[in-house]
């Protein structure tokens, strides 16, 4: 079984009083532990899919079944704990909350799934030395640098270890070296750690070098 | 991409479709709005508008002001000899008429979904997102919690007041003490049926809650208020519910406690509705707010010390002197710190532009401020409640000990020729013994002029048994020194005084130790020290009572009656009435003078003040009744302190005010926060923060502005009140009866105060609260 099963989604804008479609009927399987790289013109949907992949946004129509549960079924509560556990973000900003330091950031997801404070901060600062911010973590997100904010967005995005981890363009911000050393790190987490990784990229190298590419053209996703 | 701009032509299109809708609802409205009017001119042509008026102020439209309207129809009917024929039958009738085709209108405007019209798209099969299936538009259900939960808690409240506070199948337990029980559990009734209400819809339910509150929850008010105007009702209910409008008739108008009582009800229900929408709403119970308050107490940082500080500082001194304070503070800081950064730039430019850059980022934000004026908008309100209701807390406490010290609790009297009470010793023996009785005394009572070598006054005279009334009354605690309430027995021992010529500069003002022997020996009578001071008297002087009757009949009528009698005291109850108006006699001395047989009547002490009224009804029965009759305090002091309570319960909702316009302020920066933060919101989400997660994050920090504000107001309205005390204002005593402003901290009235303010605060944050959790996660999750 796939881990993710998306079936004819639809998904639609209305801008002016007309409607854009966005996505038509979209079907797709992810397999555990797959890297994939999602490419396509600007304006094709490609942050939509994501987000609705991620039940950030909610279709028109469809189902998306994840490890076999149907998680449009779920009440908002628990998709709010299904997104909590199961799944992890990366933009193309950083998106830190600016009022806490790189270790609360970090730590933001475990303390939301009511972890003890000291536990999660613990389980942040591990994580955070594994990404090479040892000696950052009591910055505050103004503090740091492209490259670093996007490191502890990452870290974030990992300290449940999410089953899924979603990246909408996660070097669109960054010079293309710092933005190797993220790609760098992307592969290490999917090799290490075995999580289930989309990355919509703009970067065709990066889309090139992923095992399966994915290519949203004419309101579908086909392979690229 | 997803911005949406209206063009002109999506507006217009959007209006085109809108337009007969806004017709039918403003034609609608104004239909019934005039219809009520007419339906008012009605009632008023009938004679009975100020009565429906005064409570109309209190109802909000529905069928409260069609029962009132009726009620007032009936009140007007009733009276009157020509009953149907006085109504202005034309007016009633188009007025009901455009009254009811208004709100057809209305109704009609609501209906008219559009119809489908577009062919059907590729989505057409698939299946229909589940949360948009759940939709639905009515939960029986939650209309029937929300029912039980307003009913219920009036039906709680009518029947544990009547059960704990009626003396014969009850516990008896005092009226106000009662109310304060049967409320609590009241409240909780109204919140838990709330809460499980909206825990069960998901959401705040409030058509369901507007349509339980105004038709169910309406009528028992509605019913007590409207119980005077029907005699009929009045006999069939009305003693069942005594114990629930004795308390409100202590207020002077009974219709505001109840309507009063009415909101606090309701009140309680939408916090219940609220709390149980955030806690459960989302499906799953979650009270645990941790992450949620850790979120909240950086996005608004409440409690720093130099916040709370500065408001203490602007509650205790007022906003001027802080402020200039904190502007030279601020101008010396700036001064000094250019210098600074001069002096290094002269060195290092780098390093200049290093401490620019960090003294710039001190600066606050827009949002700090606003928390801070919030805070301190709390804290005045509070604080002005605090003091204003202690010091009428004080006033009335004040009056009610300075009554009670002079004035007996409970009275008997007896329907009798001249109101004498010849075998009051027996009444005295009865009544002795009662439990809740602590002391007797019995006593006679008349007017009568009073004057002296300098000046005639008009008094109140009162026989006493000075052996006795100490049981009942402060007197002897009053009686000046110099005098003795003891020498009304043995006047004998009081000290004559020469007249002032004869030895003036003598060596004491008040009393006149060199008494000669060689006057009379006149009975004694006590003197208040504003009566005396009228008179010119002092102990020892001689005063003459002259009383209109009793002296005999005479060819031209009644003969006065004129005695004379020597100060024997002087007393001062600090009431300016009593100490301007009162007179004291012995009791055998009285009897003979008023031509009394025996007494007229027995006065007595309670253990509890509160209690007199049940207390006064037992004495009764000891005494099997007519012809005695009783009186308690309340009652012979009725109109002062009714108007004291209502005085006291006006300004409290005046000063409330205060609190909600500091709620608006709460309102306007907790949406302020929700603004500035919805990216934060949207990131939150995308984290898996429910949405009650978002609600409860928005609700902590308007709730850690109340609690701040609620606790420097409380802090600064006993600092306040503290002055008061231990400083003092005077007062003109002719005024306001008594010579310095009192004060009374009442603990349980206090802590109500800050509890309203950190509720009030709560809700205020409610609608910003659940704004931010309607912020759409993609919406801020877009690349800047």
């Amino acid at each position: 079984m796939a881990l993710v099963e998306i079936r004819d989604i639809f998904k639609s804008y209305w801008l002016h009083g007309k409607r854009i479609d966005v996505l038509s009927g979209v079907s797709l399987d992810i397999e555990r532990g797959e890297l994939v790289s999602l490419v396509g013109a600007s304006g094709t949907g490609k942050s939509t899919f994501l987000h609705v992949l991620g039940t950030l946004d909610a279709p028109v129509a469809g189902s998306l079944r994840f490890d076999g549960r149907s998680v449009f079924d779920l009440s908002d509560a628990e998709v709010a704990r299904f997104r909590n556990r199961s799944i992890g973000f990366v933009f193309q900003s950083h998106f830190l909350l600016p009022e806490f330091t790189a270790l609360e950031n970090v730590a933001m997801p475990a303390l939301v799934q009511r972890v003890e404070r000291t536990e999660a901060l613990l389980q942040a600062r591990t994580l955070l030395e594994r990404v090479g911010l040892g000696a950052r973590l009591e910055h505050r997100p103004g503090e740091l640098s492209g490259g670093e904010a996007q490191r502890v967005a990452l870290a974030r995005a990992l300290v449940l270890r999410p089953a899924l981890l979603l990246a909408d363009e996660p070097t669109g911000n960054l010079d293309p070296a710092t933005g190797e050393g993220i790609h760098q790190l992307l592969r290490e987490v999917n090799r290490d750690l075995g999580i289930t990784m989309v990355v919509v990229t703009h970067n065709e190298a990066l889309a090139r070098s992923m095992p399966r590419r994915l290519r949203l053209q004419a309101e579908k996703v086909l392979p690229a | 991409m997803m911005d949406r701009p209206m063009d002109a032509a999506a507006t217009l299109a959007l209006q085109g479709v809108a337009r007969p809708k806004w017709l039918l609802r403003t034609l609608g409205v104004l239909l019934a709005a005039g219809g009520l009017g007419m339906l008012l001119l009605a009632v008023h042509a009938a004679g009975a508008a100020d009565s429906l008026l005064s409570a109309l102020v209190l109802l909000a439209p529905g069928w409260g002001s069609l029962a009132q309207a009726v009620s007032a129809l009936a009140k007007a009917t009733h009276p009157g000899p020509p009953l149907v024929l006085a109504l202005p039958w034309r007016w009633l009738l188009a007025g009901g008429l455009a009254w009811g085709v208004g709100w057809v209108l209305l109704a009609f405007s609501v209906q008219g979904a559009k119809a489908l019209d577009e062919t059907p798209s590729a989505a057409a099969k698939a299946p229909l997102y589940p949360a948009l299936a759940a939709w639905r538009d009515f939960s029986p259900g939650t209309f029937a919690a929300y029912a039980v939960a307003i009913l219920g808690a009036e039906v709680v409240l009518v029947l544990l007041q009547t059960w704990l506070a009626s003396g014969a199948r009850g516990l008896g337990v005092a009226p106000s003490s009662a109310f304060v029980l049967s409320l609590l559990a009241a409240t909780l009734v109204a919140f838990a049926g709330g809460a499980l209400g909206a825990s069960r819809a998901r959401r705040l339910a409030s058509p369901e809650a507007t349509i339980a509150v105004l038709y169910l929850g309406t009528p028992l008010p509605l019913l007590l208020t409207l119980l005077p105007a029907f005699p009929r009702l009045t006999l069939w209910v009305g003693y069942r519910l005594r114990e629930v409008t004795y308390l409100a008739e202590l207020l002077g108008r009974p219709e505001f406690a109840y309507w009063l009582t009415f909101t606090v009800l309701v009140l309680a229900l939408a916090l219940g509705i609220l709390s149980g929408f955030v806690a459960g709403g989302s499906g799953t119970l979650d009270l645990r707010a941790g992450f949620e308050l850790f979120v909240a107490t950086r996005h608004v940082q409440v409690f720093r010390p130099r916040l709370l500080l500065g408001a203490l500082l602007v509650l205790l001194l007022g906003i001027v002197p802080p402020l200039l304070v904190l502007a030279v503070l601020r101008a010396a800081d700036a001064a000094v710190e250019r210098t600074r950064i001069r002096a290094l730039g002269l060195k290092d430019p780098m390093l200049a532009a290093a401490a620019h850059r960090a003294w710039v980022e001190k600066a606050q934000s827009a949002t700090a401020m606003m928390t801070a004026l919030s805070v301190g908008g709390v804290g005045v309100g509070v604080m002005a409640l605090v003091i204003v209701l202690s010091v009428m807390s004080g006033f009335e406490g004040d009056l009610q000990s300075k009554i009670l010290g002079t004035n007996a609790h409970v009275v008997v009297l007896k329907y009798s020729d001249n109101g004498a009470m010849p075998e009051y010793a027996e009444v005295v023996k009865k009544v002795q013994g009662l439990r809740g009785v602590v002391g007797v005394t019995p006593f006679i009572f008349g007017q009568v002029m009073i004057a002296s070598e300098g000046n005639v006054d008009g008094t109140i005279i009162k026989g006493i048994d000075p052996a006795t009334v100490g049981q009942v009354t402060d007197l002897p605690k009053n009686v000046l020194p110099g005098g003795s309430i003891e020498w009304l027995d043995t006047p004998a021992k009081i000290p004559a005084r020469r007249p002032l010529h004869a030895d003036a500069a003598s060596d004491d003002d008040v009393v006149h130790t060199k008494g000669g022997g060689e006057e009379p020996v006149l009975p004694g009578i006590l003197l208040g020290r504003e009566l005396a001071a009228s008179l010119r008297v002092l102990v020892g002087d001689r005063v003459t009572a002259i009383s209109p009757l009793g002296g005999g009949m005479s060819p031209s009528g009644p003969i006065p009656r004129s005695r004379t009698f020597r100060v024997a005291g002087i007393f001062y109850t600090g009431m300016y009435e009593y100490d301007s108006k009162f007179a004291y006699l012995s009791l055998s001395e009285a009897a003979s003078f008023l031509d009394v047989k025996g007494a007229t009547g027995v006065e007595m002490k309670v253990a509890d003040v509160d209690d007199a009224r049940r207390i006064a009804g037992t004495v009764l029965q000891a005494l099997d009744g007519y012809p005695y009759r009783t009186k308690d305090w309340g009652e012979m002091n009725r109109n002062l302190f009714s108007a004291l309570r209502l005085e006291k319960l006006v300004m409290g909702i005046i000063l409330t005010i205060i609190v909600i316009v500091a709620a608006g302020l709460i309102v306007a920066t907790v949406t302020m926060l929700v603004l500035e933060k919805r990216k934060e919101i949207s990131v939150l989400k995308a984290l898996g923060v429910p949405d009650s997660g978002v609600v409860k994050i928005f609700l902590a920090e308007g709730l850690q502005i109340g609690v701040a504000g609620g606790l420097l107001g409380l802090l600064s309205g006993l600092a306040w009140c503290l002055f008061i005390e231990k400083v003092g204002l005077r007062l003109d005593p002719q005024v306001y009866y008594i010579h310095n402003l009192p004060v009374k901290v009442e603990p349980l009235q206090t802590a109500l105060v800050v509890v309203i303010a950190v509720l009030v605060s709560y809700l205020a944050s409610v609608f910003p609260a659940l704004r931010a959790s309607r912020v759409e996660p993609v919406e801020g999750l877009k690349a800047e």
